[in-house]
């Protein structure tokens, strides 16, 4: 899928100079730091022209944005496919809250521990699902998501059963002069820009090679000696600990956690995020995160009856308008216009 | 003759699950050596070739200037300089033609050598150089043929299985990656077991060659020999060489 987007999104001119061509290819770099220091500049700005709800709101699609990274990385450069992310959203989410509650563990600290805890999770369970191919892979990931909630209720001693846990959020610091949504706020854009930098490092790696080899032809890749299982349970687990990142940090802006959070539709709808944000694409995390947090409300206002009906609906709509999500969408809709531009 | 064989198979049994496709290959290679490997549709050749790269299970010995390589998985061979140029050449289409080298010697360490070594391999398709930037999947037939073979050189490979190299390509592009892969063998020494449908310009490079029929060896012999064999090419290749 995203194989397509690429060759499509980086025609190359056989014939330009060789020179030319590098010295295009250093101007795209350059445009590209541009665009993504601009964004975090209207980031920054953000919480200062919003009212508190909105601000909240996009603190929660940078959360989810960060879970989406590791859906990415799992689903649109290893190729795998996972219903179950969820799953490692609410062992974050959890595992952060648990700390918070029963040891009074700094909010700073539960999120290298989520993080690992969810890393170590997707290992074990990623060992042996790995294995498995397509509709298998699937439908372990699934039943993965679906024993998570009875057995957060079922430890109620811990999680709090179907009360949940209600836990302090973290306080800005008197020198910010932030009000807390806005704390929160720059809290989630830290952690999303490091998760960021950390997925792109981790992809422009021998290791990122490696889970493109798997994705893009696994027999091939074999026989470079790219172990499937372990390169595949690695790209698992990794998607795990960036959901479980995500997931602590929700905990943190929420400051609540109850199993009904994490049922089965928060994994779909992760899926879905980054199925119509955009796969294999830096930007499709982000644009996803906008998706999750925006369009289930959407749906709700436009007929309060059938949310989901109206969510599949506009599920159907983008895959048809933009088959490589909407991050493929933005690149086409860039070259059309600079192409437009150009003549006249 | 096994005595100073470079590759010796002996008793190789392999399949897909419960068909059997190769029912007890026995055959050399020597070192440094070009061994083609004939045979109509659906003998076995690519199976073979997997069997040797560790892809598929198999029963029987293989054995690599001596030491025992059967049941060991791929990348455990490709760590013994196994280097499998696959059927359909397996290119990585969204990938860069520069990443697709770099995968070939994935299994090596050391970023140096692995640059010297592209530097090394564009020397031999001079066309990759140009490309290097470029998106596989853009690349025509006969430049994925010889990305896939570049890529496989990077491993620096003591045994290089082709696998229908000539398969969807023009006779002049086909000549040109067979003329290279003698220039590597004659230059790296590096010994290569090529399956080709194409006889005649496979028996035009190689010095030995074995005829497949049916997961077993039918006729070994030197290349000169199979190529002046008139009968053996209407009763085994099914054509004239
Ligand atoms: N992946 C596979 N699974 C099951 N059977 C296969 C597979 N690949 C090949 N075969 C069968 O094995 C036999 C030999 O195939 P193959 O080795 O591809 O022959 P060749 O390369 O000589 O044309 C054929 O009968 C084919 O149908
Ligand atoms: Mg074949």
């Amino acid at each position: 899928m995203s194989g397509r987007a690429e060759v499509t999104e980086k025609p190359v001119r056989a014939d330009a100079p060789g020179r030319g061509r590098a010295l295009a290819r250093i101007a795209a770099g350059r445009r590209r730091w541009i665009v993504a220091a601009a964004l975090l500049a209207v980031a920054c700005s953000l919480p200062f022209q919003l009212v508190p709800f909105r601000v909240f709101q996009f603190t929660m699609v940078l959360v989810y944005a960060v879970a989406l990274l590791g859906l990415n990385l799992l689903v649109g450069h290893a190729g795998q496919i996972s219903l179950g992310h969820g799953a490692f959203f609410a062992v974050g989410a959890y595992g952060t809250a648990i700390m918070l509650d029963r040891w009074d563990v700094p909010h700073v600290l539960t999120l290298p521990a989520a993080a690992a805890t969810a890393f170590a999770l997707g290992l074990a369970l990623g060992l042996p699902a790995m294995r498995l191919r397509g509709l298998y892979l699937a439908l372990v990931t699934l039943a993965i998501a679906i024993f998570l909630v009875p057995l957060l209720k079922r430890f109620e001693s811990v999680t709090g059963g179907s009360m949940g846990l209600t836990l302090g959020k973290p306080a800005p610091p008197a020198w910010t002069g932030l009000a807390e949504d806005q704390w929160l706020y720059f809290l989630a854009l830290a952690v999303a820009v490091a998760a960021f930098l950390l997925a792109r490092g981790l992809l422009h790696s021998r290791v990122g090679r490696a889970l493109h080899a798997v994705r893009d032809n696994e027999a091939a890749a074999e026989v470079m000696g790219v172990r499937l299982s372990f390169y595949k349970t690695l790209a698992f687990a990794w998607s795990a600990m960036f959901a479980g990142a995500a997931g602590s940090v929700y905990t943190w802006v929420i400051g609540f956690v109850s199993p009904d959070s994490f049922a089965v539709t928060l994994s779909i709808t992760l899926l879905a995020g980054i199925v119509v944000g955009g796969l294999g694409s830096f930007s499709g995390p982000l644009l996803g995160g906008l998706f999750v947090m925006f369009v289930p409300g959407i749906s709700q206002d436009v007929n309060d009856a059938a949310p989901g009906v109206i969510f599949g609906l506009l599920i159907i709509t983008v895959m048809y308008v933009a088959p490589t999500g909407l991050a493929g969408l933005a690149g086409r809709v860039a070259r059309s216009t600079k192409k437009i531009l150009r003549k006249e | 003759m096994s005595g100073d064989a470079f590759l010796a198979v002996e008793g190789l049994h392999a399949g897909y699950g419960d068909a059997r496709v190769l029912h007890g290959v026995d055959l050399t290679v020597g070192r440094g050596e070009i061994c083609a490997i004939l045979g109509p549709n659906g003998a076995g050749k690519t199976t073979l070739l997997r069997a040797l790269s560790g892809m598929i299970r198999v029963r029987g010995d293989v054995r690599l200037d001596g030491t025992g390589l059967a049941r060991r998985s791929p990348d455990a061979l490709a760590r013994q300089g196994v280097a499998h140029v696959p059927e359909g050449r397996g290119t990585f289409m969204p990938l860069t033609v520069e990443e697709n080298l770099r995968l070939g010697a994935f299994v090596r360490r050391g970023r140096g050598a692995v640059g010297a070594d592209l530097d090394r391999v564009c020397a031999y398709f001079p066309v990759l150089r140009t490309r290097l930037k470029q998106v596989a999947g853009s690349l025509s037939g006969g430049e994925q043929q010889m990305l896939a073979i570049g890529r496989a050189l990077m491993l620096r490979p003591r045994l290089l299985l082709l696998d229908e190299p000539s398969l969807g390509l023009a006779p002049l592009v086909t000549e040109e990656l067979f003329r290279i892969v003698r220039a590597v063998n004659e230059e790296e020494r590096t010994t290569v077991v090529v399956v080709e449908q194409n006889a005649h310009l496979a028996l035009g490079v190689a010095q030995q060659a074995h005829v497949l029929e049916s997961g077993r060896i039918v006729l070994s012999g030197s290349a000169e020999r199979i190529r002046a064999d008139e009968q053996v090419a209407r009763s085994y290749l099914g054509y004239r060489v």
